[in-house]
């Protein structure tokens, strides 16, 4: 990623910056793209500094439209950029980008198919502190009930860079979830491309698989690690394409593993374990376990402690692996 | 008044009851429909369509085409009505209105040929035009956009978040105009949500404001050969007109928003406009 940007003029610091944390990486790919394409448009909501996009406005001010805070016209706004043969990424935190301009997304974008992409900033709990009004656990849900969305759940920066880019490949609309203000693990190593809709597979493993997306990735691998220490070998699949969901993939692990457990920073209705029993459901009934938000409100707090509270964890989810072990 | 503009007055009058006449054949295809804010708008489009939009139905995504959103998109039947007029459509697609798999529904849908949105949800389509005013400037094409808004639809806020944001990033090339017809679903407009001064209103959030009589073909066709209004600032025209113009029995009143059309209905709204020529 940092190679790509040598001779940008980015500055190091923002590059950097961008190594640890999704959301100043989707920021600092977006910029890099309208370097060599000028039809790449960012509408903001008031994101500069969530999303990074203090260079992409001293670069190319005219191609960054600030809509303020209302996330409902920067919805619509984006669509009718679209319409003229524009690429806009649409900047926002998820809890307001998401629910605040369902309808927008909907009708303008969705129903209408434009070419926009949604990059949605401080995703899950990572506004911990702001509580419940601030966290984001039902963008997915929301994102998966459209048609023609693609849903995209890095796992990382670096794979946040790679999906951004990879939209250039999509025609239609494209949700990308990303983090908060705080550091994220790498966990994708040597990836070069992107490959929407295909699973990537960070461990093998024969006596069970954890299908995880987001930052449960990291924590799923740590949960891998303590498993072994019990003599179970467990398979990570990071699957950061929650639509179009990768089939063959959690089939495989169903045939191959006989045991599920999933893991998200979202509700347990709705988003990828929601996806993964909807698919096993009907073709190959698998037992499995949900890690993810119950069906409450998060309670206010730290988001590690948030996460942990909900067993949103290393412990919950190997906790969980070893429950279906029995 | 020179001949000239007299034969060009003439020929809008003319559509806008051909434009009519087509609402009506749509929605006695369908059975039902939006007709009174429909026929309040036929008037505007007639001098949209056949006057002021630079457009070419043989070639409907022409780069340079001029833009039109209906953001009021249960107008729908007055917008197929005129793209058939304006040969986007085939004028016999009217009568597959609310048909099954239908092209044609209540509401428009971007994949028919001269439809640049799919609208129907209310207080979209000002932002949608926005966005595509903002891409001309951008892509360095000197179309103009144009947005019709209901009244009743302003109490949607989404859209006094557009028209903040159009006035911001100055955008000359975009219009709005209000097909205030008074009326909206339930009862008058005033007594649901008054929307008070509305051209002070718009003039607060920074648009250049002119208001005419939507009926009035000289004043529509001035209004829109104005435009814009000013050089850094988007342009709104409160057009006020009788819901459901045209047809004595569904003009002013909110019965007429959406109403069943019947055979005998169909052909008494056929009398009516015939007198009218």
């Amino acid at each position: 990623m940092i190679s790509n940007l040598t001779n940008s003029g980015i500055p190091p610091k923002t590059i950097e910056a961008a190594a640890n944390q999704s959301r100043l990486a989707f920021g600092l790919a977006i910029t890099e793209m309208a370097c060599h394409d000028d039809t790449i448009v960012a509408v903001s909501a008031d994101t500069l500094d969530l999303i990074g996009l203090r260079d992409f406005r001293d670069r190319f001010p005219d191609r960054l439209i600030e809509i303020g805070i209302a996330e409902q016209n920067a919805m619509g706004v984006a669509s009718g950029l679209a319409t003229t043969g524009l690429r806009p990424f649409v900047c926002g935190y998820a809890p307001f980008i998401t629910a605040r301009s369902m309808e927008q997304l909907r009708n303008d974008v969705a129903y209408a198919n434009q070419r926009v992409v949604i990059g949605a900033g401080a995703s899950g709990v990572s506004l911990g502190v702001a509580g419940g009004t601030h966290h984001a656990l039902e963008d997915l849900a929301l994102m998966r009930a459209l048609p023609n969305m693609t849903v995209l759940v890095p796992a990382d920066a670096r794979q946040a860079w790679h999906a951004t880019k990879a939209t250039n490949k999509l025609s239609g609309p494209t949700y990308i979830r990303l983090g908060g203000r705080i550091e994220e693990p790498p966990v994708t190593q040597n990836e070069k491309v992107f490959q929407v809709g295909k699973a990537q597979l960070l461990r093998d493993g024969a006596d069970i698989t954890i299908i995880a997306c987001g930052c449960m990735v990291a924590l799923a691998l740590r949960a891998a690690d303590d498993l072994k220490v019990k003599g179970v070998n467990a398979r990570i699949l990071n699957m950061h394409t929650i639509k179009p969901l990768d089939d063959q993939a959690v089939l495989s692990a169903a045939s191959e593993t006989q045991k599920i457990v999933t893991a998200e920073e979202h509700h347990i209705t709705g988003g990828l374990g929601g996806a993964v029993a909807e698919l096993l459901a009907q073709h190959l009934p698998t037992p499995m376990r949900l890690i993810g938000m119950p069906d409450k409100f998060a309670v206010v707090g730290p988001t590690d402690r948030v996460r942990e509270r909900y067993q949103m964890s290393v412990c919950g989810i190997s906790t969980a692996c070893l429950d279906l072990m029995g | 008044m020179s001949t000239n503009r007299t034969a060009i007055l003439d020929r809008l009058v003319h559509e806008a009851l051909n434009i009519r006449r087509n609402i009506w054949r749509a929605l006695h295809a369908a059975g039902s429909g939006h007709i009174g804010g429909s026929l309040s708008a036929a008037d505007l489009l007639s001098a949209l369509y056949f006057h002021h939009l630079r457009l070419r139905p043989e070639d409907p995504n022409w780069p340079d085409r001029d833009r039109f959103v209906l953001s009021k998109g249960h107008a729908n039947a007055a917008l197929a009505a005129v793209l058939a007029r304006a040969g986007f459509i085939e004028e016999n697609l009217l009568d597959r209105f609310y048909g099954y798999e239908s092209s044609l529904g209540m509401h428009p849908d971007i994949t028919v040929p001269g439809v640049e949105m799919s609208t129907g949800g209310l207080g979209h389509g000002l932002s949608v035009g926005l966005g595509m005013a903002c891409g001309a400037k951008l892509t360095g094409r000197t179309f103009r956009t144009v947005v019709m808004l209901g009244d009743g639809e302003l109490q949607e806020g989404s859209n006094w978040e557009a028209a903040m944001a159009a006035t911001h990033h100055a955008q000359a090339s975009l219009t709005a105009i209000v097909d205030c017809n008074k009326i909206q679903q339930s009862g008058r407009v005033s007594e649901m949500l008054d929307l008070g001064t509305l051209g002070d209103k718009w003039r607060a959030f920074g648009w250049a404001v002119r208001e005419i009589d939507g009926h009035d073909m000289a004043a529509i066709v001035n209004a829109l050969d104005d435009l814009p209004y000013a050089h850094d600032k988007p342009s709104l025209i409160i057009a006020h007109t009788i819901k459901g113009k045209g047809t004595s029995f569904a003009e002013d009143t909110y019965l007429w928003h959406n109403n069943t059309v019947t055979d005998q209905i169909y052909q008494q709204a056929l009398d009516e406009l015939r007198e009218t020529e």
